[in-house]
């Protein structure tokens, strides 16, 4: 009969539960269980729009809604003449903020959203941001046709360098799952932070030059340079030159890349040391 | 009688904060003239040790509040530990994938979900759907939302997801009590099968007749700590004659 003293040897077959999991494990566990973050939203998102009459073609109108106001708004009636094609400019700016908005918003929830989730089952905490990623782009790439249709109705014909747009947004989601990873870790600790980040975005949005130029307002090269420490600054500027020429400095290409390599590590060892507290 | 051991619990400690919520928590706060929330520590398991092996079904029976469920959700790895260790064979696994499930989408994109959130590949999980679905008796209705399921039919689904990869170690928390007498009796046969394939289950209930039925040994927990610990009849009796009213 088994005792209910202490065992003082245990078998080496045994390992300690207590998580151990090395970085270069977590992450090939992420890797290995990557399916869940791209199954997973796809299912959400079909719930999200059940109720709805239009159902998924939201995803496609709402984009074109936007576009549209800023169309009539800045078009028409205000007759804004700014460079060449000010509408496809404001276009690029305003929908891939959208985008890097709507990820950090909805990583800031994601860890309490699962928390029974994460109090029965074991698997790396990672995934979850990871799915606020994975599940927003999917929602964008309507967004994405739009912003391709527009660019070719203002007339900007595409060029070798809308080859490179790629790159930029695969850095624009290099650098919102880090800022997911690190946003799911406050938003945990702090529920609090989902209340600020509508601010903190508005705010974002008028430094980083989506409404107009800051190459109009800012002629003092350092003070240019500094705008560069503004990721969604990089991303957007970038994602204008490849689509619509629009003049590039190089702080804006070493911000770009500089962010990008520097935010997903970051974000990932600083959401990873909350891990054991996720769910309680 | 069993295996080998797949599972040792050493001198577990195992306290939480629980917030308080009082009348008002901001007049308290300046009162306090500390702005950190008032909690209290919960010790809800001191010292719990047994050991569990091969091929066996261990009871966990106690009142509500005894610290089962703090004590199943250590086993799993997902609380931390204050104290002691927790040495297994395999990561337990708790029989709690229904936290995944979406009660808005079909049967079958509950599988699907719940078997990513296992871990398993979805490949994997579509080529186990039939066996899945065999077992839920859920074939007519699989394509139904699951809110539409009757609580019966929902464990059902819940149980056939976490069985359909024999775990080495499972964890039960009060999952069985809501199926009638065919899925009590369809579920002992797959917790048969599991400790056939030398896998160990841990039942926590305190529906004393559960654990009767499916339970070689049972563990009687009280405050946190083992009150008597032993062949299933005997602890049961105890926790019996101690509980029942005078």
């Amino acid at each position: 009969m088994t005792s209910i003293t202490p065992v003082d040897n245990v078998p080496n077959n045994l390992f300690p539960l207590a998580d151990s999991r090395s970085l270069r494990n977590y992450i090939s566990e992420l890797w290995e269980r990557r399916e869940f973050a791209f199954v997973v939203p796809i299912f959400d998102a079909r719930i999200q729009n059940m109720d709805s009459v239009l159902g998924q073609i939201w995803h496609l109108l709402n984009p074109l809604l936007m576009v549209g106001i800023y169309y009539v708004i800045f078009g028409p009636l205000l007759d804004i003449q700014r460079g060449e094609n000010y509408l496809g400019f404001l276009v690029v700016g305003v929908l891939l903020f959208q985008l890097t908005q709507r990820i950090v918003q909805e990583a800031a929830l994601v860890v309490r959203r699962n928390e029974a989730l994460i109090r029965s089952v074991q698997f790396p905490r990672g995934l979850l941001p990871i799915s606020a990623v994975t599940g927003q782009t999917f929602a964008f790439l309507p967004a994405i046709a739009v912003l391709f249709s527009f660019m070719l109705i203002t007339q900007e014909w595409p060029t070798a360098k809308w080859l490179l747009f790629p790159l930029v947004f695969i850095a624009q989601l290099l650098i919102s799952g880090g800022l997911a990873f690190a946003v799911a870790r406050i938003g945990f600790a702090f529920a609090d932070l989902s209340q600020i980040l509508p601010h903190a975005f508005r705010m974002l949005f008028y430094l980083s030059g989506i409404l107009f130029s800051i190459d109009d307002f800012v002629h003092n090269p350092t003070v240019r340079s500094l705008f560069a420490l503004n990721p969604l600054y990089d991303i957007i500027t970038a994602a204008r030159w490849t689509l619509m020429g629009t003049p590039l400095h190089s702080s804006v290409v070493v911000g770009l890349i500089a962010w990008a390599i520097v935010l997903p590590v970051v974000g990932l060892l600083f959401f990873r040391s909350g891990e054991a507290r996720y769910g309680s | 009688m069993t295996g080998p051991v797949s599972l040792i619990a050493n001198d577990v400690h195992v306290t939480f904060r629980v917030y308080e919520d009082g009348p008002s928590a901001l007049k308290q706060a300046f009162s306090n003239r500390k702005w950190k929330r008032t909690h209290r520590t919960i010790h809800a398991v001191r010292g719990v040790s047994f050991s569990l092996h091969e091929g066996e079904t261990l009871g966990i029976i106690g009142s509500n509040g005894s610290g089962k469920s703090t004590l199943l959700s250590a086993l799993t790895g997902l609380t931390p530990l204050d104290r002691g260790t927790i040495h297994a064979a395999d990561r337990p696994r708790l029989l709690g994938v229904g936290a995944a499930l979406r009660p808005a989408l079909s049967g079958y994109r509950n599988i699907i979900i719940g078997g990513l959130a296992m871990g398993m590949r979805k490949q994997e999980i579509e080529s186990r759907m039939a066996d899945i679905v065999a077992f839920a008796e859920l074939e007519e209705f699989i394509d139904l939302p699951m809110r539409t399921y009757s609580s019966g039919m929902r464990a059902r689904l819940t149980f056939a997801i976490a069985t359909s990869e024999i775990p080495r170690i499972l964890l039960i928390d009060e999952a069985l009590a809501v199926g009638d007498a065919r899925f009590k009796e369809r579920s002992a046969q797959r917790l048969e099968t599991i400790r056939n394939a030398a896998g160990s289950v841990i039942l926590v209930s305190h529906d004393v007749n559960e654990i009767q039925r499916s339970c070689d040994r049972a563990l009687w927990l009280e405050k946190g700590t083992v009150r008597a610990e032993g062949p299933v009849e005997e602890t049961i009796e105890q926790y019996l004659s101690a509980t029942s009213l005078p």
